[in-house]
């Protein structure tokens, strides 16, 4: 027995790196996915209040980029309504209130955000006080954004589709062939579309939207454009590098997506699959 | 003593600060180039420090970063494995007569030559382990490991920098 002990004592460093490898490793496997995580992240409040501070320093540099965006969605917004009341002539825009409901905006400021590492993420200045809950869909003004991780009472973590972690349900808006976003490009300005068979005509130009249905992102939500198309001759897909929508280096305002009907469409679905 | 200690202590808050605030956002290369000056914390623990006290030490600051980049696990592994690495690069840089308690492990005190071995070794191995756990995949081999390499030095020569600024014996002498 003195023995053990004293071999046990004379390994101590050994076992203590040990010890905390295994910590450190058991987070890294099971700490994504795990709601302990959020101890460890940057939803956390003490963090997250950190993040808050540096954003008021930095806040004012990008004032003016944040302004041009907001005034020209405001001038895409005008032009939208326009068109759509000229479609319909003088008659109201008579809505289906179903669809109508279908997506909620909620608007956050981005406080911290990464753009150029392996995996990045966004901490917004809303969380669960606001409703925000894990797997919203992000969107900025542009184009997609993410979705949301992890939520605290006043922060949430957001995986921003630069990172390998979620692929993304795409399709071209004009053929209608949808394949999955990846990132692995590498760059915070592109990424890739997969799973999209040889046959299919890609041109360079061609628009790239979600696909919707998933919970996350409204149907036909702009993701990016084609920019290049290489193909392999030994594979049947495409690869196909998309520029993407929404400039992920910059912060400024963002928009968490609800889905009103997420959960009927999850019944119906459930539903059906029973025999 | 305590003023050995409430200078790591500062220093830990401050590399971490740094590291999250500052260094973090800012996009060299596309993201070929991301350095991690906080590992210097680890870098300049006195010579007596226990080893105990090194790896807790490392676990903590890998720890406080992974807090901040939402990724646990990540930099407290990576820290953990340098420390490590610590502990056996001084037993295996070891001057004939010994570490002189007086002195620290910086390039005033152990000249160049001893503190490129051991930071670079140092950082290196922490830089490496991190970009592979980072990128979860073995797929590109060689681009991660080139980017472990660039940002090990970029990150080398942050320390270079931070010594030669924030050093006392320099400004005094």
């Amino acid at each position: 027995m003195r023995d053990l002990f004293r071999f046990l004592f004379r390994q101590r460093n050994n076992l203590l790196f040990l010890a905390l490898m295994g910590i450190s490793m058991s987070l890294l496997i099971g700490g994504n996915m795990h709601q302990r995580a959020q101890a460890i992240s940057s939803s956390n409040s003490v963090i997250g209040q950190i993040y808050t501070w540096r954003h008021d320093l930095t806040e004012f540099t990008d004032l003016r980029a944040v302004n041009q965006q907001l005034a020209q969605e405001l001038a895409e917004e005008r032009t939208r309504n326009h068109a759509s009341t000229n479609d319909t002539g003088k008659v109201t825009l008579h809505v289906d209130s179903a669809r109508e409901e279908a997506y909620k905006f909620i608007t956050a400021q981005v406080i911290n955000s990464t753009a150029h590492k392996e995996r990045n993420y966004l901490t917004l200045d809303r969380g669960t006080l606001d409703g925000i809950h894990q797997d919203l869909g992000v969107v900025g003004m542009n184009g997609i954004v993410g979705v949301v991780r992890d939520a605290s009472p006043h922060f949430a973590l957001v995986t921003s589709i630069l990172g390998n972690e979620i692929e993304y349900s795409v399709e071209l808006s004009r053929t209608k062939h949808y394949g999955l976003l990846k990132w692995d490009t590498g760059d915070p300005a592109t990424a890739s579309m997969v799973d999209v068979a040889k046959y299919v005509q890609v041109h360079v130009g061609d628009p790239v939207v979600t696909r919707g249905g998933d919970h996350v992102f409204p149907a036909g939500f702009p993701v990016g454009t084609v920019i290049a198309v290489h193909d392999d001759p030994g594979s049947n897909f495409h690869s196909i590098t998309l520029k993407l929508a929404e400039d992920l280096t910059r912060s400024g305002y963002v928009h968490i997506v609800f889905d009103l009907l997420g959960s009927e469409r999850d019944s119906l679905q459930a539903r059906s699959v029973q025999p | 003593m305590i003023t050995t200690v409430r200078a790591n202590v500062l220093r830990f808050i401050l590399l971490v600060l740094l590291q999250a605030l500052v260094i973090d956002h800012i996009d060299l290369a596309h993201g070929w180039i991301v350095p991690y000056i906080y590992v210097l914390f680890i870098l300049l623990l006195p010579f007596d420090t226990p080893d105990w006290a090194t790896l807790l030490l490392g676990f903590l600051v890998g720890m406080a970063m992974d807090m901040f980049t939402s990724t646990p696990g990540m930099h407290a592994s990576a820290c953990v494995v340098m420390a490590f690495a610590r502990i056996l690069m001084l037993r295996a840089l070891v001057p004939r007569e010994g570490y002189d308690p007086e002195k620290r492990p910086i390039i005033q005190h152990m000249g160049l030559a001893w503190f490129t071995t051991y930071a670079g070794v140092l950082i290196l191995v922490h830089h490496l382990w991190l970009f592979f756990v980072e990128v979860y995949r073995f797929d590109d081999l060689f681009s991660t490991f080139l980017r472990a390499l660039m940002s090990a030095i970029a990150t080398f020569i942050l320390c270079l920098l931070a010594q030669a600024l924030l050093s006392r014996d320099i400004r005094t002498r």
